[in-house]
């Protein structure tokens, strides 16, 4: 029978290697979990229905086009790498990589990249024959930063342009190349980067690169806590955090959990996320509460019973149920290894 | 003195040269001109959202000549983020009146679509801002326009310098397009309108959460060549509750009372910019707009319903845009 088996954690250092703390393992009543578990393999079997030909996914059921979210997140949410699915989801992600390194948005978008880029190098992490394609994804990543990284811009936000509150000197990834960062790319990268065993041979700007930007996520967070889309004062007034933008910025810092910022934003993430009615925030929330030790079972039973999710329209919504319903196996496909 | 085959070809290329340089700045940044004869604008007077808007609603169209017949329509309005108290978005009572008003004008299909710009959850969106039960009893279909199919699509215009864009199948291929923008102040462009409002359909899927492209290329610019690039064929603005101040998010809710329908979104939007106390030649993208995308002017906009009159206290603007007060 399936089960919730959730193992809180705790970061030992700076580095993004995780200790195993306790074995606290939630026990569901019977029938709770027989329902969790048929909603989630409903879930399974729509995703496997919805592959394309082609190896990917759509974003929308109603399309054909491949895009690249919904199938790093669905192979991630497949998982098993013995599955015929997820070998063609890679062969594909593998085959529609831009010759700069970088991902594309979708299968016939132009050249160059965006911020997809990182979750196809999440999607391609223990995949031995990705290696290479992985390490120029890689590189991309490192080349690419926040426009306000630049000297005339960090002057113009210095000086001219002051209305948005935020530290240009605190810069991470933009979604697309020659904009300013924002929250979700950042997060991402820092998960992308945070995988990789090593920072030498070219990557030894890893490290810098993801301190920098976990400053940038610290300092643009909203004033009361959790994350907006991008900063947390415009013209003088406190903007509301997201859920999901708040959750995906708690998985990148998944090891500054005493950090006051963290803190208060898991706080507010706790709170807020028995209210929220939509798959996609939910489920990013439950994974987020889970990376900081927080207890996740009732939110899972929750976000199973939410109406026809199984029947969802969104592709990566399913995916990121899926995911959530294992967030053991989901977190540890994030780079927090138990 | 004669001049030498010499100097004549090196003035040549000089002249050549130069005016290769100038001339772009001379030439119209729009392919075609669009701008009808005359344009046409209501202004109803709704005191608050209720069921009697469908009445109103469907009154006020039939001053229009419109032709939905077997067309799908599609419905674009302002859904930008939930925040409890806020008038930030479209109110859904007048997209479900709205809906209802072209089925019986027997449209072959009504969808409401729309891509929030910077909330990534649009199902939240619609959760919290009471769409997806209204949709759903209704049994009308939405399209988040973040995440449908893209096609690539040669602009139209070049304010911005892009020449193409990834835009939805959902709205290239509408019959009939209505922008039903929420009235509001903005901090970065003035007033957000049914022109502002189409930036809606710029996917978040491609362009991220917000479209920070656009900023970076000017919304003011974002705005005329994507509105050159999708024809909008007719306005219903929101403006029962409007915002004031450091909108679209943060601002004040200012009741107006109005709701504003156009066959022509410069004529809709020089109208909602009057009825906030600006001068709508002050506004770029009007001014621009009213020179191939509608008609700016009095003297070529049929006024039915009320009479646009200035408020006694003009919108709350941000320091920026203190210029767009009238006079």
């Amino acid at each position: 029978m399936w089960q919730c088996d959730y193992l809180p954690f705790e970061p030992t250092s700076a580095s993004h290697q995780y200790r195993f703390l306790t074995g606290e393992r939630f026990h569901i009543k019977s029938a709770v979990v027989k329902n969790d578990c048929v909603v989630l393999s409903n879930v399974l079997a729509e995703l496997n229905r919805r592959q394309l030909p082609s190896g990917g996914w759509a974003a929308l059921r109603s399309s054909a086009q491949t895009s690249l979210e919904p199938t790093c997140l669905a192979a991630l949410a497949i998982g098993s790498e013995d599955s015929d699915a997820v070998r063609r989801a890679q062969d594909l992600i593998l085959r529609v990589q831009n010759p700069n390194g970088s991902w594309p948005a979708f299968f016939g978008d132009d050249q160059d990249g965006v911020w997809v880029t990182s979750l196809a190098a999440i999607a391609l992490c223990d995949v031995a024959r990705a290696i290479p394609a992985r390490l120029r994804g890689i590189g991309w990543l490192l080349k690419c930063e926040g426009k306000e990284s630049n000297w005339l811009w960090k002057w113009k936000f210095r000086t001219v342009d002051r209305h948005v509150r935020f530290d240009p000197d605190k810069f991470g990834w933009p979604w697309i190349p020659d904009t300013v960062s924002w929250v979700v790319p950042t997060a991402f990268a820092i998960l992308a980067l945070s995988q990789l065993p090593c920072s030498c041979g070219g990557l030894e700007d890893i490290p810098v690169r993801v301190d920098r930007g976990i400053e940038m996520l610290i300092d643009r967070a909203c004033p009361g806590g959790g994350w907006n889309a991008g900063n947390g004062v415009v013209y003088g007034s406190a903007l509301a955090p997201h859920p999901d933008d708040t959750a995906i910025a708690l998985l990148a810092l998944g090891n500054r959990t005493q950090h006051p910022v963290v803190q208060i934003s898991v706080d507010w993430l706790e709170q807020t996320t028995p209210t929220l009615t939509a798959p996609w925030s939910l489920a990013w929330a439950v994974l987020a509460l889970a990376a900081h030790g927080r207890a996740v079972g009732s939110l899972i039973t929750s976000l199973t019973a939410l109406p026809d999710v199984s029947a969802n329209d969104d592709t990566c919504t399913l995916a990121l149920v899926r995911l959530a319903g294992d967030c053991r196996r989901a977190l540890a496909a994030l780079g927090m290894n138990l | 003195m004669i001049p030498s085959r010499r100097n004549f070809l090196v003035g040549s290329a000089a002249l050549a040269a130069g005016a290769s340089v100038s001339v772009p700045f001379f030439l119209p940044k729009y392919h075609s001109v669009r701008r009808a004869k005359r344009s046409r604008v209501a202004i109803l007077h709704v005191e608050e959202y209720s069921q009697r808007i469908d009445q109103v609603l469907a009154s006020g169209l039939r001053l229009f000549p419109i032709d939905v017949q077997d067309k799908t329509v599609v419905l674009k309005p302002n859904l930008v983020d939930y925040i409890p108290g806020n008038a930030i978005n479209t109110h859904p009572i007048l997209v479900l009146a709205a809906a209802e008003s072209f089925r019986r004008m027997g449209a072959k299909c009504v969808i409401v679509a729309e891509g929030p710009g910077h909330q990534r959850d649009t199902e939240l969106v619609l959760s919290q801002s009471g769409y997806r039960e209204s949709l759903r009893d209704e049994d009308i279909r939405f399209v988040d326009l973040n995440r449908d199919e893209l096609i690539r699509t040669q602009l139209c215009a070049s304010f911005m310098g892009m020449r193409s864009l990834w835009l939805p199948r959902t709205v290239l291929e509408a019959d009939f397009l209505v922008s039903m923008p929420k009235i509001k102040a903005h901090h970065w462009a003035g007033v957000t309108l049914s022109m502002k409002n189409m930036l809606g359909v710029v996917p978040g899927s491609r362009y991220g959460w917000p479209k920070n492209i656009l900023h970076w290329k000017g919304i003011q610019e974002s705005i005329l060549d994507v509105c050159a690039t999708i024809p909008v064929h007719f306005v219903i603005a929101d403006g029962i509750v409007a915002m004031e101040g450091n909108g679209p998010l943060n601002g004040t809710a200012r009741p107006l009372g109005k709701i504003v329908l156009a066959d022509d979104p410069v004529a809709a939007d020089t109208t909602c910019a009057r009825l906030m106390g600006f001068e709508p030649d002050r506004v770029v993208h009007i001014r621009e707009g009213a020179k191939f995308l509608g008609n700016l002017s009095p003297a070529l906009i049929d006024q039915v319903g009320e009479i646009p009159q200035p408020p006694t206290t003009p919108f709350q603007v941000v320091p920026e845009f203190r210029h767009l007060y009238a006079l």
